[in-house]
């Protein structure tokens, strides 16, 4: 009984324990210090760690983990179009992108890892982000296969998966116009939270994804399913680009080390 | 050698009035803007600007372009034409094959109408082509052999030997002294080792 004190009069500091069932399960997105779940501070990422060029048969590829979120992306191509050859463009490539996570990946072992309508949506909005960056007027008549799979899922997803696919077409040697770099934010308590994990997802925090390419600041792709005040969007699209610029910095530091590595590999 | 700049994708390297762009660059804004990982290379061309370009060291998928010369490896014939897969485009070899057609009237340049394609190519020829266009959404490249330097390098005869050419239209076998009909490349008197 006695382990928790309140005292909102003096506005002292308050003490929350998860014993007491006072507020919505006793768990809170952002405590009075500024402190989310696991830690954070609002505007603070998780630690991205990255490697470039993991498998040798696929033209480009790449490793992404984020917190705890762990994504693979492989590229081939360019190459001619297969399967249906109607969607062959005359004047740019086609950027054909899959989208799967893997049975493991969740919480619960995942029946139908893809074909499933949040896979086939998420492959839709990697493609149109794609298509933003990539040069593909310079491949005509032919398609560009991006893929991706989700390892471990905590949160951040199609963030992680822009990321990771970032790095593989960079290795893969395709020509972008920018890096494409993309978090997720959400909003609490009037503080927008950026790089969410999958408590903070599920908590009911209204989420935002955002795509961006940091140099010129324009966005690739902005999508948002959840209820928002108007007055509140400024705000968390700034916070999104700030955080996206931030993943930019950490792509660019592995692209520049991935390739000194490669060319004292090759000795240059 | 001076060390090479290393560059990625968006890296803005210099304004367009002090270089020309190459390739791996893009031009936005009046600027030059690197769209490739590599290092940065400028080449001076005599009295015009330097040509800035950026270099990896595993190109990338080179496509056949329009007047590229490509190597083909004929997979099927057919009275009106002939399928090929494009294996090189110039120099390059490519790491995946491209559909190509060669029909009946660019065979040849000469007598296009009574062109034969079974006297022309066979399945498992290598044929030296051009590209002539990109083609349409059904169709694949569209490739000639109208010249003297194009046509058929290498071929194997029925008995499984590799034919010498005769003339531009005839092959033979060395084994079998069998002659077969072709169209024959003249191959270029500094490729031909003495």
């Amino acid at each position: 009984m006695g382990n928790v004190v309140q005292s909102e009069a003096r506005g002292a500091v308050r003490f929350s324990s998860v014993e007491v069932c006072g507020n919505m399960a006793g768990l809170e997105l952002l405590s009075d210090q500024g402190y989310r779940l696991d830690g954070r501070k609002a505007t603070e990422l998780r630690k991205v760690q990255a490697r470039m060029g993991v498998f040798a048969q696929a033209d480009g590829s790449a490793y992404l983990e984020q917190g705890n979120t762990k994504a693979l992306a492989v590229v081939y191509g360019p190459h001619e179009m297969r399967g249906s050859r109607s969607r062959t463009r005359h004047d740019q490539a086609v950027i054909n992108c899959q989208y799967s996570m893997a049975t493991f990946s969740t919480a619960e072992r995942k029946r139908r890892p893809h074909g499933d309508r949040k896979s086939t949506e998420m492959s839709l909005h990697l493609k149109q982000t794609f298509e933003a960056a990539v040069m593909t007027q310079l491949y005509p008549r032919s398609q560009i296969d991006i893929y991706v799979k989700i390892l471990q899922s905590d949160g951040g997803n199609y963030s992680v998966c822009v990321n990771a696919a970032t790095l593989a077409v960079i290795d893969a040697g395709i020509p972008m116009r920018d890096y494409v770099c993309a978090c997720t934010v959400g909003f609490v308590d009037e503080t927008p939270l950026a790089d969410l994990c999958y408590a903070e997802e599920s908590g009911g925090v209204s989420s935002l994804a955002l795509a961006l390419l940091p140099r010129g600041g324009q966005i690739a792709l902005l999508q948002m399913d959840a209820r928002l005040h108007q007055d509140h969007l400024e705000t968390l699209i700034e916070a999104a680009m700030t955080a996206c610029k931030g993943v930019s910095k950490v792509l660019d530091e592995v692209v520049r080390q991935h390739l000194q590595e490669s060319s004292v590999l090759s000795g240059e | 050698m001076s060390p090479m700049k290393l560059c990625v994708p968006g890296d803005k390297l210099c304004s367009v009035e002090d270089c020309i762009p190459g390739t791996g660059v893009y031009l936005r804004h009046g600027y030059i803007y690197s769209s490739l990982a590599g290092y940065v290379l400028r080449k001076n061309e005599g009295e015009e600007l330097p040509v800035i370009s950026v270099v990896r060291e595993t190109e990338t998928q080179l496509l056949p372009d329009v007047g590229a010369i490509v190597t083909c490896k004929v997979t099927s014939i057919n009275p009106r034409f002939a399928k090929v897969h494009i294996l090189y485009v110039g120099s390059t070899p490519l790491k995946d094959r491209f559909r190509g057609t060669i029909r009946k009237e660019d065979v040849r340049a000469t007598e296009k109408d009574k062109v034969e394609t079974y006297k022309s190519f066979r399945p498992g020829d290598i044929v030296l082509a051009k590209v002539i266009s990109l083609g349409d959404v059904q169709s694949n490249y569209l490739l000639t052999t109208a010249e003297n330097e194009l046509g058929v390098v290498v071929a194997h005869s029925e008995a499984g030997a590799q034919m010498v050419p005769i003339s531009w239209c005839e092959m033979q076998c060395p084994r079998t002294h069998a002659k077969e009909f072709r169209k024959v490349a003249r191959v270029q008197p500094e490729y031909l080792q003495a």
